[in-house]
């Protein structure tokens, strides 16, 4: 097999992945693209505001916490890097423009698969809020003098890093296709985990941090701001460089991943599931179906493991305190509910019709649903806040009461919005690829998005009632909350009683 | 055959038209059918033949018009009328993760069937399935998901047997099978309805024929009207 990559094949892949766009978009309706463009506009608005408004707060530059923002820009830089590396390892190198059965008719190249993985990589709300913040941040601490000069070189390293980030999961993709690569893999995670563990362990983190490579950035951020031109400029031309060349070469490492099976999906596929004795009810009998179209994909397990591990951690090995913790809830069950639970019953795929023909409740249907999505998010909530707690010390009550309070109304409200969503946009998707997801790219942006807010917003309610004394002031808030989230999941599931709501999304999902 | 089966009407629609937003897919059908007697539904694609038989498996509602299962008016007692009938949809029809013994499983748990194991296993059997009866169906053929809705549709023995594409990339041994499953059912007073392109099979299983177009019933024939090169001219007239 030929590793070259000429100029033409980039060109004409990039021909390629405007057309699968185009193709897209038509799938789009009138509301749907006009909802597009309000979108984009407001993230375009959004993020120019943030590059530029911190700078003109007014008061003296430097600020106040100008030095501090600026000692940690380097470890933010890194930590973006390897979150965004994080993310394509777990998404299998990358999404996909069109889904996999959907692209098997056209003769779409590795490169422009490639392509549209780097295009797709920013449409998540954890890349925009870190690239917001190391833009914000910077503009904050620099003030307005000459903001462009310093903004340049951030800007550089979150799109060097992006396409860093997707080489390394096309690497790690292509490792796992390997003839042993999933035990490779796992050997590798685990000792990157335990080098990880050590280093916070033996307190050599922070150092390791101070020396991390991208302290250069940081000088070349102060440069700009303070018109030392040549190596400003010496320093933007390599970091576009070395954006460009990943961006490019990482079209090797697509082709050598991709051209590799599936072993993975394939071992799930032919494995063998011995019966089980029938439960002893309907809806544990439905409950069993769905548990097993979550655990047997291997999108699902991937994506659950990394979101009950990655957060607690992060947390880990930072350090948290426990009035911190009540956020960490509500981040996983976020992200938990965009592996599928914002469109449930694509759980059942083709096999939608059959099972709607079943002599069922709609009630029990949608009790199922809901459940398995509600065990997924609070054992991958748990995972999380137990690695979280290790090193949090001791907690007191208000603390505690505040974290469960703020545990089990995320995930109601995470799950209202899911089931409300994959009644309103059901789509027919097949989670059968490690780069599948339940929606397409752009509405999963905004679906991360809403979530990410609302479930922020409560687990920082949480963290403000943590440090009161009386722990009842958590309670009623909970309790309130939860009756509110309890009403709408219960208005939901009236929608799904209706015969025809029913069939449309059925219709839907089973294609 | 017990004659008072063979006159009751399993399936009875009156005026059925099923719409989806500003389209009408299915425009005032009728149809009878009855027990122990395989009615075939022919026409082209979008006829409204799938759309019928998802409506008598209580998966769509009718828009209007009556349809009764064994006299039960699927609008007014869905459940019921999924209770009566077995159904085999045109696509997939099955969940790409779980094993067929877990979709046996699931139907007989929502069926109310007791001592079915030895039912399910000779069916399987039957349909060369059974050293696939734990392996996800996912990594199924098109052709092994087909016989497996087929003996999903049949296995707990359905008043009204539903078959929409049964034998869509089938190999001749599962036709065969499948053309025996409906045989049985007839055999034991169930009415069942065929939708499917090839007519010839169709008409080997069948004794009448409805042919469908643009959502309206443009033809009842008996299937000997349907047979051979004459059959096929007579249907071609009837498409366009």
């Amino acid at each position: 097999m030929s590793t070259a990559l000429s100029w033409t094949e980039l060109r004409s892949s990039g021909t390629d992945l405007g057309a699968l766009l185009q193709f897209r978009r038509t799938g789009l309706s009138g509301s749907g693209r006009r909802r597009l463009r309000i979108a984009g506009v407001a993230v375009a608005l959004l993020t120019v505001g943030i590059v530029v408004g911190p700078a003109y707060l007014g008061g003296d530059i430097p600020r106040d916490h100008s030095g501090r923002l600026l000692a940690v820009l380097p470890s933010l830089c890194l930590g973006f890097l390897v979150l965004a590396s994080i993310t394509a390892v777990a998404s299998a190198g990358g999404r996909e423009i069109i889904p996999r059965e959907e692209a098997v008719v056209f003769p779409v190249s590795t490169t422009t698969d490639h392509l549209g993985a780097l295009l797709l990589a920013p449409l998540n709300i954890a890349w925009m809020v870190q690239a917001w913040a190391l833009l914000g941040m910077t503009s904050y601490a620099l003030g307005p003098r000459q903001w462009w000069a310093y903004e340049l070189p951030v800007l550089l390293w979150i799109l060097a890093a992006t396409a860093v980030a997707q080489v390394v999961g096309w690497l790690a993709e292509g490792v796992r296709r390997g003839r042993h690569g999933i035990a490779v893999f796992r050997v590798i995670v685990v000792l990157l985990v335990l080098v990880g563990a050590t280093l916070v362990v033996t307190d050599r983190l922070t150092p390791l941090l101070d020396r991390s490579p991208t302290a250069r950035l940081l000088g070349l951020a102060l440069d700009g701001a303070s018109g030392r031109w040549s190596s400003w400029a010496t320093g933007v031309g390599a970091l576009a460089v070395l954006a460009v060349g990943a961006a490019v070469l990482g079209a090797l490492p697509a082709r050598w991943a991709l051209h590799r099976p599936m072993r993975e999906e394939l071992r799930l596929e032919a494995g063998r599931h011995p019966a089980r004795p029938l439960p002893g009810s309907d809806l544990m009998m439905m409950l069993r179906i769905d548990r097993a179209a979550v655990w047997r994909s291997v999108p699902l397990r991937r994506g659950l493991l990394v979101l009950a591990l990655m957060p607690g951690g992060v947390a880990l090995a930072g350090d948290l305190e426990w009035n911190m913790l009540t956020i960490l809830p509500g981040l996983v069950a976020s992200g938990a509910a965009l592996l599928f639970g914002v469109n449930t019953w694509c759980l059942d795929g083709r096999g939608a019709l059959w099972r709607d023909s079943l002599p069922v409740s709609p009630r029990i249907a949608f009790l199922a649903k809901a459940l398995v999505l509600a065990e997924v998010l609070l054992c991958s909530a748990a995972v999380t806040l137990v690695l979280a707690a290790i090193r949090a010390g001791r907690p007191t009550a208000p603390e505690v009461t505040a974290l469960v309070c703020s545990t089990l109304v995320v995930s109601l409200q995470v799950v209202g919005a899911g089931m409300r969503w994959s009644i309103a946009r059901p789509f027919a998707v097949d989670l059968r690829s490690a780069r599948a997801t339940p929606a397409p790219p752009v509405v999963m942006a905004g679906y991360s998005a809403r979530l990410a807010l609302v479930t922020t917003v409560t687990g920082l309610v949480f963290s403000g009632l943590a440090e009161l004394d009386d722990v009842r002031y958590a309670i009623g808030t909970g309790v309130l909350l939860l009756l509110w989230s309890a009403w709408r999941l219960e208005r939901t599931a009236q929608r799904w009683d209706d015969p025809v709501t029913r069939s449309r999304v059925i219709s839907v999902v089973a294609g | 055959m017990d004659e008072s089966k063979q006159a009751q009407a399993r399936v009875d629609i009156r005026g059925l038209w099923v719409r989806f937003g500003a389209v009408a897919a299915v425009r005032g059908i009728d149809l009878t059918a009855e027990a122990g007697r395989a009615t075939a539904l022919l026409g082209r694609n979008g006829a409204g033949k799938s759309t019928t038989m998802r409506v008598l498996a209580g998966v769509i509602p009718p828009t209007e018009g009556a349809v009764l299962v064994d006299g039960i008016d699927v609008r007014v007692d869905p459940l019921a009328v999924k209770r009566l009938t077995g159904y085999c949809p045109d696509v997939g029809g099955l969940v790409p993760r779980a094993t067929p013994w877990e979709h046996l499983q699931l139907a007989a748990r929502l069926r109310r069937l007791d001592g079915w194991e030895d039912r399910a296993q000779d069916l399987l059997e039957r349909f060369e399935l059974g050293d696939a009866a734990h392996r996800v169906t996912s990594g199924f053929s098109h052709g092994m998901g087909r016989r497996l809705s087929v003996v999903l549709a049949t296995f707990h023995d359905p008043s009204v047997l539903l078959l929409d594409e049964p034998f869509d990339g089938v190999d001749p041994l599962g036709v065969e099978a499948t053309l025996e499953v409906i045989a049985d059912a007839r055999a034991r007073g169930a009415a069942v309805l065929v939708s499917t392109h090839m007519r010839d099979l169709a008409m080997q299983a069948c004794e009448t024929a409805l042919v469908l177009r643009g959502g309206s019933t443009v033809a009842t024939l008996m299937a000997h009207e349907l047979v051979g090169e004459e059959g096929a001219g007579v249907y071609r007239a009837l498409l366009d």
